[in-house]
């Protein structure tokens, strides 16, 4: 029952959500972004973050150093203290775990097999993929030539198997087939775990249906701006939507006509959650949206760190690291190409 | 007889004079040809300069975009890992014609799968189609008829190219940011600026060696 979370929920969650709150605490201040932002070069940027969390993953990188070390040292981090509370967790609490490492397979296994199509080497993919993402049987992905194929062969037997039962066709895999495939599962991994934290019930089915909510909504407009003269159908683009959020039924219905930004616009203002987002941007512009929906979701990432007692919080920590590696992904890259004045485009602050 | 020699030696020097006469006309029509080429050369420069900034410019913000588009989708959407390696032919094409001062020419997005249809943007101004000094004779009615079928054929090339450009993004995956399209604009503006510029290089190396040709 919601609300006697605290009788039971310190006996085998009270370390790990203290470990959590712990690790929240390093994440990087207003103050730190302003001093990354005053940096030169990208070997200042890694003397600035030697005084942080990440300063032990860079210390020893030889310079000169280049935007995507520091992305991948960055993200080593971040592993290492998912696998650090994953050993330490026990169920459900360690279900709940697994279900964050999903979305990162779904991207590996497409990269993997996209990779492949264009006769690259699968051990250069390999090296590509994300960490969190990996399993032991991802480099036999390469032998698939079609989705039936890839689920026999390899996916069978992964936690990913129960997102295939719509992919299933025995359609060669080009370019778009891979997407739909790439959206496809990872609509069902948002419906899945939307329904695993409905049955854990409590403050963590409150916290996680808004995020996971949110999650989906901002994909269903993602991929109709990015779908926009494109060959696909308005009967495809409807079919990778998912079937919750504030947008299901009836935004989505809108949303699968839109043929530019300006109807998308129409028909998100009409949810008021979402008009503070849209306002933000002038007609015709699409540049800022990312910003400000990455904004939203901090927002909402923080705001679960308000309440004890519940998963949600590992899940807001790992999203809003994530966040933390694209701000300084960012500020690396307008280091690099000598466009400071435009780094505030895209960084979004946290506390 | 004193005569006679009066007149030869008049027409002696009605005869130098003519030479002389000629000499001077030809050293002001060369003076006119060096500074014409003097103009030619600086006129050429000028262009080239201007032409320079413009790629810096363009390939600055098509860098600035490529990153903005890694930003949104994902470092692992957008890496060099994703590139095609298998063999296809290329998407645009450089035709170099050997005359007297060489010059470029850009055949951007020529499909040989396909439609087979090719489609060419030469950035060689004489070569443009309806171009304001190829004569052309205006019937009413026939020529509103020609307009109209110009328009679809404009508008086919254009469904042809985007279906190109989207062929070419389609690595990074089927749906991609409009920030990618953005970089992608980008680069392929640069890439009309580059052939620009080796085009005018070539008339700036041809003017100068009119200058120090003696």
């Amino acid at each position: 029952m919601y609300g006697f979370e605290a009788l039971t929920f310190n006996i085998h969650g009270g370390y790990l959500e203290a470990i959590v709150r712990g690790h929240r605490a390093g994440l990087l201040t207003t103050a730190d972004y302003n001093n990354l932002c005053q940096c030169e070069n990208l070997d200042d940027i890694k003397m600035h973050l030697s005084a942080t969390k990440y300063g032990s993953y860079l210390q020893n990188e030889p310079s000169p150093l280049h935007t995507t070390t520091i992305v991948e040292k960055c993200t080593l981090k971040l592993v290492d203290d998912y696998k650090h509370m994953l050993c330490q967790a026990t169920e459900p609490m360690s279900t709940f775990l697994e279900y964050i490492r999903y979305g990162h397979m779904i991207d590996n296994v497409v990269l993997i097999v996209t990779g492949t199509l264009h006769e690259r080497d699968v051990q250069e993919l390999i090296e590509k993929c994300h960490p969190l993402g990996m399993f032991d049987s991802i480099a036999t992905l390469a032998v698939a030539q079609n989705m039936r194929e890839l689920y026999r062969l390899v996916l069978v037997d992964t936690p990913l198997a129960p997102y295939f039962s719509e992919c299933l066709t025995s359609e060669d895999l080009d370019d778009m087939n891979i997407e739909i495939m790439r959206n496809t599962l990872y609509k069902a991994y948002l419906e899945d775990f939307y329904k695993f934290c409905q049955k854990l019930g409590g403050a963590t089915s409150e916290i996680m249906s808004d995020l996971l909510a949110f999650e989906a909504d901002r994909r269903a407009v993602n991929i109709t701006i990015n779908s926009i003269g494109t060959e696909l159908t308005r009967e495809d683009r409807k079919k990778l939507y998912s079937n919750f959020g504030l947008l299901y039924p009836y935004g989505h219905e809108e949303l699968a006509i839109c043929e530019d930004i300006d109807q998308v616009r129409g028909v998100m203002e009409k949810y008021p959650p979402y008009q503070a987002i849209f306002s933000k941007m002038s007609y015709g512009e699409s540049q800022m949206l990312d910003k400000a929906f990455y904004e939203e979701e901090v927002r909402r990432l923080c705001l679960a760190f308000e309440q004890q007692f519940h998963y949600a919080v590992f899940f807001a920590y790992m999203r809003l690291r994530e966040q933390e590696i694209r701000n300084l992904m960012w500020i690396s890259e307008c280091v690099a190409q000598n466009q400071k004045s435009r780094i505030h485009d895209s960084v979004v602050y946290m506390f | 007889m004193s005569g006679d020699e009066g007149i030869e030696i008049y027409e002696e020097g009605e005869e130098i004079m003519d030479v002389s006469n000629e000499a001077e006309a030809k050293t002001e029509f060369e003076k006119g040809k060096g500074d014409e080429n003097v103009l030619q050369f600086l006129d050429s420069l000028d262009e080239y300069l201007t032409l320079m900034d413009s790629v810096n410019s363009k390939l600055r913000e098509g860098w600035f975009d490529l990153a903005s588009a890694r930003h949104s989708m994902g470092t692992l959407r957008i890496n060099s890992t994703l590139l095609d390696l298998k063999y296809h032919p290329a998407a645009s094409t450089l035709q170099v014609t050997e005359q007297e001062v060489p010059r470029f020419a850009l055949s951007k997005w020529a499909s040989k799968g396909g439609s087979g249809k090719e489609k060419h943007f030469s950035t060689d101004a004489d070569s443009e189609m309806g171009s304001p000094r190829s004569p052309q004779l205006r019937h009413r009615g026939v020529f509103e008829e020609k307009s109209s079928a110009k328009d679809e054929t404009v508008l086919a090339a254009d469904e042809e190219i985007k279906k190109e450009r989207a062929k070419s993004l389609s690595v990074f995956g089927g749906l991609v940011s409009p920030k990618l399209r953005g970089a992608q604009l980008s680069f392929e503006t640069a890439l009309e600026t580059l052939v620009e510029i080796a085009n005018m290089r070539s008339s700036m190396l041809s003017a100068f060696e009119g200058i120090t040709k003696k």
